[in-house]
């Protein structure tokens, strides 16, 4: 009995994964936002003159504080009112980028500050400019100590994408539930199967990440056991 | 030389002129509630509400593309001109008709009151004080309890979807389920003797297919002839045989056998009569 169930899911297999291509195209889409926005928002926080770094805090306070569903409609609805008919495609890629870029911008915040500041004193001494000295010497540093708390990132937007049907994006939720619409018994071993690529997938992204990390350790920056 | 390029030019324009004689307009169900719209094994879009969409499209002479969108996503996507028509077993209410204007309606719906199999529940035991009942949010059966039952002592349990109402159901967390009388007579045939129809209630249901507020682009009336001819020339009954009734599978291979009838030799008719054809035994 259990085991037939399985037989009946495997052909939706590859129905599935067309959907999951999907969710890990716009993972791939608003995480590489995210990364930009968020980068640049973090610089700003902690460098920039004062009102800027409000402007930047402004931001991040509201992207971290509206639920994604509701950007998710936000930008799906809000901008074609304005006259701009993005896509739902393109509209989820925006809503979870520009969330996602705030969370980062947190994340980068804490490495650019956990850098000492004796060492952009040094570096100044030794005639780099501000820029030079954040470009060469505290990024470097700083990037490779957010890589663990990426990490978490990454995990935790490659399962929003799955919040993108909500404005009719067809990803693997979606292709799940047209297997469900057909045969309500299959219900519950299709999220099962669909769990089960997530966690694949989760964990093939954090081994890469965990190997990015030892690839680009550098002896004596990060505490060694 | 130059003229022909002209005369090619001019024929090309001329050629593009035809295409976009015949409109293009956004159809949005949500293709998820077999019979009326699901995605069959091979990924195609079909169903009761999709079919007669294409017919009606035939019919009145336009172009439809078919767009999968979340139920509750439908009528704000139509208000910010993100679509053209709903179509998705829309009951007609006055709430939704304050923000989008109906078709005449094209289809009665009762609700059916799903329990467990063996559980010995009538109707009046089910409406009583201490009962559980459950329904997909923002459906009639979800109003129904809410406006009828929950006075009498009944408590609203509510889904995101009506299979998840029906799993719960299953495990004893609720005592019975609202829902239309089709998908509720396919749950049952698929949770054989697990299931079964308590009872039907008429609530006074009707379907109809929906466009923005005021129908600014002159679609209700393309519709509502659609329908008619289909009914006048017998096809729409047919479709009824065909769509409610036999099991989803075969109605796929049905569907698939004869859709090019309907879509390439563009008869509503003969391919009605294919589809019943086909799943005759």
């Amino acid at each position: 009995m259990i085991s037939s169930v399985w037989v009946e899911i495997a052909p939706y297999v590859p129905v599935l994964l067309r959907g999951l291509l999907v969710n890990i195209e716009l993972l791939l889409g608003l995480i590489s936002l995210g990364l930009v926005v968020g980068l640049i928002t973090a610089l700003i926080e902690v460098y920039a003159p004062r009102a800027m770094g409000w402007a930047a805090g402004a931001y991040t306070w509201f992207f971290r504080g509206v639920p994604e569903i509701v950007l998710l409609f936000l930008f799906y609805f809000g901008l074609s009112q304005f006259g701009v008919p993005v896509s739902a495609f393109f509209a989820a890629v925006l809503a979870l980028g520009l969330r996602s870029s705030a969370y980062q911008a947190q994340i980068f915040r804490g490495a650019l500050q956990s850098i000492p500041h004796g060492q952009m004193m040094a570096a100044r001494a030794l005639g780099l400019s501000r820029v030079r000295a954040i470009a060469l010497v505290i990024l470097p540093q700083a990037l490779r100590l957010s890589l663990a708390g990426w990490s978490n990132e990454f995990s935790s937007v490659l399962k929003d994408t799955t919040l993108a049907w909500g404005i009719g994006v067809v990803e693997v939720m979606r292709q799940a539930s047209y297997v469900r619409a057909r045969n309500f018994t299959l219900t519950l071993p299709i999220y099962i199967t669909v769990a089960l690529m997530f966690l694949v997938l989760t964990y093939a992204g954090n081994l890469a990440i965990g190997l990015a990390e030892r690839r680009l350790r550098v002896p004596g920056l990060e505490g060694h056991r | 030389m130059r003229v022909a390029g002209m005369a090619f030019l001019v024929a090309v324009l001329a050629a593009s002129c035809v295409a976009v004689a015949q409109p293009k307009y956004i159809v949005l169900s949500d293709i998820a509630w077999a019979p009326f719209e699901w995605v069959s094994e091979k990924g195609d879009y079909l169903g009761f509400d999709l079919d007669v969409m294409r017919a009606v499209a035939i019919l009145g002479g336009f172009e439809i593309e078919i767009r999968d969108t979340p139920f509750d996503s439908i009528i704000p996507a139509i208000i910010a001109g993100r679509g053209d028509i709903g179509a998705s077993g829309f009951t007609i209410t006055d709430e939704r008709a304050l923000v989008v204007s109906f078709s005449e309606p094209y289809w009665d719906s009762k609700q059916a009151v799903v329990v467990r199999a063996g559980s010995g529940l009538d109707l009046d035991k089910i409406v009583a004080p201490g009962r559980l009942l459950g329904a997909q949010r923002g459906t009639t059966g979800a109003f129904w309890i809410e406006d009828e039952w929950v006075p009498k002592g009944v408590t609203l349990v509510e889904y995101e979807t009506y299979p998840e109402a029906i799993l719960d159901l299953l495990a004893g967390r609720i005592d019975a389920v609202v829902q239309d009388v089709d998908p509720s007579k396919m749950a049952v045939v698929q949770y054989k003797g697990q299931i079964e129809i308590a009872a039907v209630v008429d609530t006074g249901e009707r379907f109809g297919f929906l466009v923005p507020k005021g129908d600014p682009k002159g679609l209700l009336p393309k519709i509502e002839s659609g329908v008619a001819e289909l009914k006048r020339i017998g096809a729409w009954d047919l479709l009824i045989e065909a769509y409610f009734g036999p099991a989803l599978g075969a109605i796929e291979a049905a569907w698939e056998k004869c859709i090019s009838i309907l879509l390439v030799d563009r008869d509503p008719l003969r391919y009605a009569q294919c589809l019943v054809a086909e799943l005759s035994p």
